[in-house]
């Protein structure tokens, strides 16, 4: 249910602190208890669906009926890539991506920033912005709704205020994507703010003060120290932040129901709709498949990417 | 000197603006569920029009069965926090002092589970769980998120932290390795238990799309699951409807405030989303 | 592990947990069992009106069965309410009585989320094919067997405002109906006389983002022309294409020259007809409650002409009521669904003040509902009524409905002729007829 990446560097997997030169029998042993429930339930319940992901895409299985059904080649396949519905789906869940990662990035920066030039009340911004993000998400999507609600809403009350026609916020397109982007901005910004006030706060002082010292304005201290130094961190949030938004499904979901018109109907609604509305279980894992790869695609490129930069510069240090 | 004390003054006031703006949803749905639906259609703008009372919040209470709610999250979580400690502590403390056949394989599953977006493949989930008897339970929410290798990654960073004569001195004086693990290791780790706790906690409070599938009972749902059940823009039962979301947020906002540095931390340390 | 450990040890958590005076849903959440708060678990899809209508006849039962509880769940309309309806049923947790339009219990029956109705014990209390409408019985019957009872018909009918039908010279001696129509012309020359009479427009209904309502007209005037647009279990496209192009021509005719808008919304129908602007309005009839509301306006319900066929269609559905099957269901929790049941058919004379017509003969023919106006005037559509095909993915809130109502927007909104239209329909329908059924159909 998480996809994780530790923001320190270091390599989880270093060797093993093992008591005494040789591993003796009893830690053999006890290895494999200690390893073995977890190991169970990560067979079962982590690959075990992958599994069966795969098997039941060449299946014409039903959802909601015990059974396989008919063995039905490649076909799934074939129908999921030619529907143009799926890309349709597939076209909102990067849409979604590609405008919520540089907001949701660029401003966690900016306010992690920001933040950092002032000494006291960090612990109340922490809570302002962080809040948000302890809250279920049907939450946030009733209290949006009502704010977004024509004629009574604060937002569209704010609009007319100041002179201007709100948008149609749950009935249209461009409308909808506004209500879906804001609600995600405010939801889930606290948390890349909280992973780079962290990266933030391991830069030492004394670059800043050196800094001072030759006469740098704040903002020469942040464009050419800060952000730099920040690059990991942000290379980290970037590829959370495009996964986390690639797999959009809540706030559309609750919020516009993929509507008007399945016009903003994310991927995974397209799974839930063709998989569990429809039963067809089958189809529906073909499509998970394929949306699945992509995903597993575009964190296999961050890694491989960082590998080699990593790699990059140590053949750098070593000449 | 004086330029840069202007420019920290002036982030301060642009922080702080954007602060407030970012508590106006919470206030917003506070004073709304205090209000009366007359009203706020009347004045929504107002908010000491047509003067406040707790109303809605019985109404809310007594129409929907909120504390079924909160009691079936709260024992789901409750379940899935005991069961990740205990199962990715464990495997946790494998991966960091034994040596043992199979240890690779464990190594290289559990890096690869990092990259695989889980909430992907809700669908063969779905079948599985029908197959073994487990949808409509509670079980069907508790083991999918016992089988987190972030988890496992924690304890074992936390556990490589100790120092090594500790451990053969435990050895030496004739402890088995469970007594290492629990009396020596597991006490000193309180920081990871209580990271892997909150986090564990949080993400099973609020998963949505899994438990919509598998829990159907209008009384055996969650509170995000619940709740959305309320999510319609035709309803025009303001002051109810948000003090059911206030009842489903303000829980969620103490237990924040009372660990919000533990919680940050957790955060901050392994990305975890 | 096994999972009966697990159960084992997550009972002894909750046991130790005290929580014993909310065993019961935790108890099913733990080990899977039938959650028992309730004596009848009831799930429905109504809100407003009809939410009302229903929890009346709720609360009646409840008088009558004090000994029995009652658990009732309003969920989403539509697609979320079928979708938790079949998940439910597929976890082995389904509700005891739920509702089902019989549009949607093809699918339904044929992935065994059903009981038949004989076995659930309500033929013993009198519920038999003969004491209902036969064209909603006959929907009822999947394959032979029974899987619902049905509650009510639904028919998409004719609105018209009384006092512009009276200046426009429609009336009826009596004053109580229209005067007989025949064919798509005469129609449109009752719909020109109510624009002359002083109406903004002829006629209006409800257009944009409304896929359901411009399925339900089409259907309403294709089918009497034509037989049903896919067949054998929705593998085959069975479109006439004449029939199809006339039935678009005929749309136009409405739409074009002005006599009708062509993009408006549902709640600007709602306005045009509620302010007198519109002489007639095509819709449902459970909007009836809705308009009965508005004050000053004079207005009266009758079924819809013969248009283009030689006799006339009446497109519906029907609310039924279903069982969904769960092995582990105690003969007792039956015999009270089946009561239940009994008791929504004796009480749906309430049904029917939302404007539906009861599908239960002993209702429908009593002096509680005949004395209902205007919903005594169209009983004859329930007899008439032609529903949606027979396939698996069609049916009430459908992603059928809504693809294949979209292409009849363009049509009425005139930016799609007949004949691309026809072809546009082609694609649509291909794209459910192609698709591998999930279930074997008959």
């Amino acid at each position: 249910m998480t996809t994780v990446a530790s923001t320190r560097p270091a390599h989880p997997m270093a060797p093993v602190h093992t008591v005494g030169q040789r591993p003796r029998r009893s830690g053999r042993r006890a290895g494999v208890l200690f390893s073995t429930p977890f190991l169970i339930i990560y067979l079962l319940f982590l690959v075990g669906p992958l599994l069966m992901g795969i098997v039941l895409s060449f299946f014409n299985t039903t959802t909601v009926k015990d059974g396989l059904g008919g063995w039905v080649g490649v076909s799934n396949y074939a129908k999921v890539l030619g529907d143009s519905l799926f890309w349709d789906a597939m076209w909102h869940s990067v849409l979604f991506t590609l405008i919520t990662t540089p907001l949701l990035v660029g401003l966690a920066l900016l306010f992690a920033i920001l933040a950092s030039r002032i000494r006291r009340g960090r612990v109340f911004y922490r809570l302002a912005f962080f809040a948000p993000y302890v809250v279920p998400s049907s939450v946030v999507a009733l209290i949006f709704l009502w704010m977004y609600t024509p004629e009574v809403g604060l937002i569209p009350k704010l609009f007319s205020a100041v002179g201007l026609t709100a948008p149609d916020f749950i009935g249209s397109t461009s409308g909808g994507w506004t209500a879906v982007i804001l609600m995600t901005l405010w939801w889930t910004f606290g948390f890349n703010f909280v992973l780079y006030t962290a990266a933030i706060q391991d830069v030492p002082p004394d670059v800043y003060e050196a800094a001072a010292i030759d006469g740098a304005s704040p903002w020469q201290q942040i464009r050419l120290i800060t952000v730099p130094l920040l690059n990991p961190t942000t290379s980290l949030v970037l590829i959370l932040q495009i996964l986390a938004s690639l797999k959009v499904f809540d706030q559309i979901y609750l919020l516009l129901g993929g509507g008007p018109n399945q016009s903003t109907r994310p991927v995974i609604e397209y799974i839930y709709d063709t998989g569990f509305t429809s039963y067809r279980g089958g189809y529906g894992a073909a499509a998970t498949m394929v949306y699945f790869v992509i995903i597993v695609a575009v964190s296999a490129a961050w890694y491989g990417l960082r590998r080699l930069r990593a790699t990059g510069t140590a053949a750098r240090a070593a000449a | 000197m004086n330029g840069a004390k202007l420019f920290n003054r002036l982030c301060a006031v642009c922080l702080t603006l954007f602060a407030l703006i970012w508590f106006v949803p919470f206030a917003w749905a506070i004073i709304t569920s205090l209000r009366q639906d007359g009203s706020i259609t009347q004045a929504p703008m107002s908010p000491f029009a047509g003067g406040w009372s707790l109303h809605a919040y019985s109404f809310a209470w007594h129409n929907y069965p909120i504390g079924y709610w909160y009691l079936n999250s709260l024992v789901i979580a409750a379940l899935a926090v005991v069961f990740t400690v205990a199962f990715c502590s464990m495997a946790g403390f494998a991966l960091a002092f034994l040596r043992f056949p199979g240890r690779n394989v464990v190594i290289a599953l559990v890096t690869a589970g990092l990259m695989l977006p889980t909430e992907a493949l809700v669908l063969p989930q779905f079948i599985e769980y029908r197959s073994l008897h487990l949808l409509g339970t509670y079980w069907a929410l508790v083991l999918p998120s016992v089988a987190a290798p972030v988890s496992v990654f924690i304890f074992q960073a936390f556990f490589k932290g100790i120092p090594t004569p500790l451990i053969e001195a435990a050895r030496i004086d004739g402890a088995s390795w469970w007594r290492v693990y629990w009396t020596v290791c597991m006490p000193i780790c309180r920081p990871a238990v209580s990271t892997v706790s909150i986090l564990t906690f949080i993400s099973s409070w609020n998963a949505f799309l899994w438990p919509l599938l598998v829990l159907n009972q209008t009384k055996s749902q969650t509170i995000p699951v619940g709740l959305s059940s309320l999510v319609s823009n035709t309803n025009i039962q303001y002051a109810e409807v948000m003090a059911s979301s206030v009842l489903g947020f303000l829980p969620l906002i103490a237990v924040f405030l009372v660990f919000q540095r533990r919680i940050v931390q957790g955060v901050a340390t392994t990305g975890i989303k | 592990m096994t999972r009966r450990r697990l159960l084992a040890l997550g009972g002894g958590l909750a046991l130790t947990g005290g929580l014993s005076a909310c065993a019961s849903p935790l108890a099913s959440g733990l080990t899977g069992s039938q959650p028992n708060t309730a004596d009848v678990i009831y799930w429905n899809l109504f809100t407003g009106g009809d939410g009302a209508n229903m929890v009346l006849m709720e609360n009646a039962f409840r008088k009558q069965h004090p000994g029995v509880t009652l658990e009732a769940t309003v969920l989403g309309w539509g697609n979320p309410y079928y979708t938790k309806l079949a998940l439910a049923t597929a976890s082995g947790t389904p509700p005891d009585v739920g509702i089902s339009h019989l549009s949607r219990l093809p699918l339904l029956a044929a992935a065994k989320l059903l009981e038949p109705v004989e076995n659930t014990g309500v033929t013993d209390l009198g519920i038999t094919r003969d004491r209902f409408t036969p064209a909603a019985w006959q929907k009822a019957t999947v394959d032979g067997t029974v899987y619902a009872v049905p509650l009510d018909t639904h028919p998409f009918v004719l609105y018209y405002n009384v006092d512009l039908a009276k200046k426009a010279g429609l009336l009826n001696a009596a004053g109580d109906g229209l005067k007989p129509m025949k064919g798509a012309h005469e129609f449109v020359d009752a719909v020109k006389a109510m624009k002359d009479a002083g109406a903004k427009y002829g006629a209006a209904m409800s257009i944009t983002g409304d896929p359901a309502t411009a399925w339900r007209y089409f259907s309403m005037i294709y089918r009497g022309l034509a037989g049903p647009v896919v067949t054998d279990s929705g593998t085959r496209i069975d479109i006439d294409t004449d029939a199809m192009r006339e039935t678009f021509a005929f749309m136009q005719s409405l739409t074009g020259p002005g006599l009708m808008p062509k993009s408006l919304n549902g709640s600007g129908a709602n306005v045009l007809f509620s302010t007198g602007k519109a002489g007639f309005l095509f819709d449902g009839e459970w909007q009836i409650p809705s308009y009965r509301l508005v004050k000053g306006l004079h207005f009266n319900v009758v079924p819809f002409p013969a248009l283009l066929g030689p006799k006339p269609v009446a497109y519906a559905d029907s609310h039924a009521l279903v069982v969904p099957r769960n092995a582990n269901r105690s003969p007792e929790r039956t015999a009270n669904a089946a009561r239940f049941i009994k008791s929504l058919l004796d009480h749906s004379a309430t049904w029917a003040q939302g404007g539906h017509v009861p599908a239960w003969l002993p209702v429908q023919r009593s002096k509680a509902f005949l004395d209902q106006s205007p919903q005594r005037n169209y009983v004859q559509a329930a007899f008439n009524a032609q529903y949606d095909p027979v396939a698996w993915y069609t049916g009430a809130g459908s992603d059928f409905q809504n693809t294949v109502g979209g292409t009849i927007i363009e049509v009425l909104a005139g930016r799609l002729g007949p004949r691309s239209a026809v072809a546009a329909m082609r694609t649509d329908l291909k794209r459910y007829t192609t698709a591998r059924p999930p279930v074997t159909m008959k």
